[in-house]
C-alpha cells in the first residue's frame, strides 16, 4: 500500500532536502505522538525479545542461556498440542467461517422480499458487536449443565439425551461448541464483504444470461460463482496471515478441566508466564512468544506474495 | 400455472425453449424463494433465541428453569442490583470513561498519522509509513510487551488500557485510505490561500471525512467497550476491572455481589450481559451503515 511513488517530485527541480523537510515542518509535529505511540508499545517490546535466550524467573536477574529455552519448549507436549490446536481451531474455523458466510450470502442475494433481506442482515450482524465476554458468558449460561441451561433441557424434552452433558467442560464437545460458537458470531459479518461483491455484479450480465436462457443455477453457477471466487481467495488470504494470533476466542470459553487439551499458544504463554506462580520463567515464556510471531510473520509474507500473484497487490 | 413452452429467438441469435410471458416478472411464490425464506428465519432464530433467553432471564426472579419464553416470575431486581451495588457501578464507569477516552485518542492519532501518510511529496515519507507496516506483521510478543507496560508504570494503572489500543495501525490505514479520497485541488487552493497544514487538517480533511470518523470512531468505541484482553494483562486490582472483567468474573461465579430484591444470582449475571451489550445493541440498528462501511473502505478501496 505504500507504494504509490509520486511523480511530481520528478517533473519540478530537486530542491535540497532541507528546504523540502522545511516546507512540511508543520506535518513533522503532527507526526511526532503517532511515532512516540508506535514506539513505545509496538517497538520497545521487540527489544524485549532478547529476554528469550536468557532465563529471568519472577525474582532474580535475567540470566543467559542461549539456546537453552528453545531446546526446553520443543521438547514440551504442551507446547506442540498448543502449536498443532492454533493452526487447526484457526484453519478450521476459517473455512467453516468462509464457507458458511458464502453460502449465506448467495441466499441473501436471492432474497425477494427487500424488507426481510435487511432484516435479516442486521440480524446476523448482531453478535459480532458483542465481547468475547459476552459471548462466552451467554453460551456458558445456555450450555450449563444446570436446569437454566436452555440446550441441554431442549434436547432431554425432545428425547435425543437422557442425561445433561457438560459439554463446555469436555474436550471433544468443547471443540465442537467452539466452532459452533465462533460460526455464530462471526458468519454474519463476514458476509458483509460478499455482498458487497455480490452487489456490485452489473446487472445487466444477469439480464444477458436469461436472455440467453439461464435459469437461477446456471447464472450462479457461470456468472456469480467467478466473480465470487476472487473474493473468496483474498479474504482467506488475509486470515491465514493473522492465524497466530488467536487468544480470546480461546481463553474465555476454556476452564480447568479442558485447558490443557484446547491450548493454543497464546493462552499457553499466559498461563506459563502469569498462572504458575514463582516458577514462571519470562524467558522461556517471550521464547515461545518469539517462535509464535516468527511462525506468524512467515506466514505473512507468504500471504503478501499469493496476494500479489492473485491480486496484484500485497496485503500490509 | 400450467405455462405453455415456446420458442423464443434472444439477441444473440439463439433458439430458446421457455414458458410464455418470459418478459414478465417471474412470481414470487416459487419453492426456492419459500425455502430461502424460511433459511433465514431458521438463521435468525438460531442467532436471536441466546440472547433472547438472557434477556427473559435477566428479567425473570425465579431463575430460567427449562424452556420458556416469557419470564415466569416478572421483577427488575437483577438490574437495580446492579445499578445500586458499588462494586458493579465501579466497573460500569471504568468501561464508559475508557471507552470515550480512548475513542477520542485513538481518533485523533489515526487522523493525525493517516494525514501525514497522505502527504506524498514529504521527505521520509515512506519510512513513516513503513515503520508503521511494519507493526502489523511482526510484534515483540505478549511477554515483552508486558515488561514494557510494567516498566513505564502502565500496569494496574487505567491509563494502560487507553493508550495502548489507542494507536491502532489498521485504522490509520483505513482513515489514510479515506482521506486519499479528498481532490488534492482543495489542499493546494489552501495552501496558496496561506492555510497551514494544521488549519487544512481541521478546516478540510476532517469536515470532508465525517462518515469516516463516524465509522472508525466506532471501531475504536467497540473496542475499547469490549476490551478485555488488555485488562487481563495489564490490571490485576479489582478496583480498576472495567465491566467486561467483572462480567467473566461473575459468570466464573467468584465474585457476585449481594442479592437484592429477591434477584437470584444467576438473574444478575444475565441482567450483566445485557448491561455489557446495551449500549451498542441500542446505537446499532441507527448506525449500522457506518459499522459495516468500516469493512468497505478497507476493502474496496486500494
Amino acid at each position: 500500500m505504500a507504494s504509490v511513488v509520486s511523480n511530481g517530485a520528478l517533473r519540478h527541480e530537486k530542491k535540497p532536502l532541507g528546504m523540502r523537510m522545511r516546507k512540511y515542518w508543520g506535518f513533522y509535529l503532527m507526526f511526532i505522538p503517532v511515532l512516540a505511540f508506535v514506539a513505545v508499545f509496538h517497538y520497545a517490546p521487540m527489544f524485549g525479545i532478547r529476554y528469550a535466550f536468557y532465563s529471568w524467573k519472577v525474582v532474580g536477574d535475567p540470566k543467559w542461556v542461549g539456546l537453552a529455552n528453545f531446546e526446553k519448549l520443543f521438547k514440551q507436549s504442551q507446547f506442540s498440542v498448543a502449536f498443532a490446536n492454533t493452526i487447526v481451531f484457526s484453519v478450521v474455523k476459517l473455512l467453516l467461517n468462509t464457507g458458511l458466510a458464502v453460502v449465506i450470502s448467495l441466499l441473501l442475494n436471492e432474497m425477494i422480499s427487500l424488507k426481510f433481506k435487511k432484516v435479516s442482515q442486521t440480524v446476523i450482524y448482531l453478535p459480532h458487536f458483542m465481547s468475547w465476554v459476552v459471548t462466552a458468558s451467554v453460551f456458558s449460561l445456555i450450555l450449563s449443565p444446570s436446569e437454566s441451561g436452555l440446550v441441554n433441557q431442549a434436547l432431554i424434552k425432545l428425547g435425543l439425551i437422557d442425561e445433561p452433558v457438560y459439554y463446555l467442560a469436555d474436550k471433544g464437545w468443547w471443540r465442537v461448541w467452539y466452532y459452533i460458537i465462533n460460526v455464530w458470531r462471526e458468519t454474519g459479518w463476514q458476509t458483509i464483504i460478499f455482498m458487497a461483491m455480490l452487489t456490485s455484479i452489473d446487472p445487466g450480465i444477469y439480464e444477458a444470461a436469461s436472455i440467453d436462457g439461464a435459469g437461477r443455477w446456471k447464472k450462479m453457477r457461470y456468472v456469480t460463482f467467478p466473480a465470487l471466487g476472487n473474493t473468496i481467495i483474498t479474504v482467506l488470504i488475509l486470515n491465514l496471515a493473522k492465524i497466530m494470533n488467536l487468544f480470546e476466542s480461546v481463553f474465555v470459553l476454556q476452564n480447568d478441566s479442558v485447558k490443557r487439551a484446547t491450548n493454543v499458544l497464546q493462552t499457553y504463554v499466559y498461563y506459563q508466564t502469569f498462572n504458575s506462580g514463582a516458577s514462571a520463567d519470562y524467558g522461556y515464556t517471550t521464547a515461545i512468544g518469539l517462535f509464535r510471531s516468527l511462525v506468524g510473520l512467515a506466514l505473512m509474507l507468504i500471504c503478501n506474495y499469493a496476494s500479489k500473484k492473485v491480486r496484484g497487490r500485497g496485503i500490509v | 400455472m400450467k405455462n405453455k413452452n415456446v420458442q423464443y429467438v434472444t439477441p444473440s441469435g439463439l433458439k430458446v425453449e421457455g414458458p410464455t410471458g418470459l418478459n414478465k416478472p417471474r412470481s414470487q411464490y416459487t419453492p426456492f424463494n419459500f425455502v430461502n425464506g424460511l433459511v433465514f428465519v431458521v438463521v435468525c432464530l438460531v442467532i436471536l433465541i441466546p440472547i433472547w433467553k438472557v434477556l427473559i432471564d435477566s428479567l425473570d426472579l425465579t431463575t430460567g428453569y427449562g424452556v420458556k419464553l416469557v419470564p415466569t416470575k416478572f421483577g427488575l431486581a437483577g438490574y437495580a442490583t446492579i445499578f445500586s451495588n458499588p462494586s458493579l457501578l465501579r466497573p460500569l464507569w471504568v468501561s464508559v470513561y475508557t471507552t470515550v477516552a480512548g475513542t477520542f485518542l485513538g481518533l485523533a492519532l489515526s487522523t493525525m498519522g493517516a494525514y501525514v501518510l497522505i502527504q506524498w511529496d514529504m521527505p521520509f515519507r515512506t519510512l513513516f509509513a513503513n515503520i508503521l507496516l511494519f507493526t502489523m506483521i511482526f510484534s515483540g510478543g505478549m511477554i515483552p510487551s508486558y515488561l514494557v507496560m510494567r516498566r513505564i508504570g502502565l500496569t494496574d494503572n487505567p491509563l494502560g488500557p487507553i493508550l495502548l489500543p489507542a494507536i491502532n495501525v489498521y485504522n490509520l490505514v483505513l482513515m489514510r485510505n479515506f482521506f486519499e479520497s479528498i481532490p488534492k485541488s482543495l489542499f493546494e487552493s489552501a495552501d496558496l490561500d496561506g492555510c497551514t497544514p494544521m488549519g487544512a487538517f481541521f478546516r478540510i480533511a476532517l469536515p470532508l471525512s465525517k462518515a469516516a470518523l463516524a465509522s472508525i470512531g466506532l471501531m475504536f468505541a467497540v473496542a475499547y467497550w469490549n476490551d478485555y484482553t488488555n485488562f487481563k494483562l495489564y490490571i490485576t486490582d479489582r478496583n480498576l476491572y472495567n465491566f467486561q472483567m467483572k462480567l467473566r468474573d461473575m459468570i466464573q461465579s467468584s465474585d457476585l455481589p449481594e442479592v437484592a430484591g429477591g434477584a437470584t444470582e444467576n438473574t444478575i449475571r444475565n441482567a450483566c450481559i445485557i448491561v455489557a451489550i446495551l449500549p451498542f445493541m441500542l446505537l446499532y440498528p441507527f448506525l449500522q451503515k457506518y459499522f459495516v462501511k468500516g469493512i468497505n473502505i478497507g476493502a474496496v478501496k486500494e
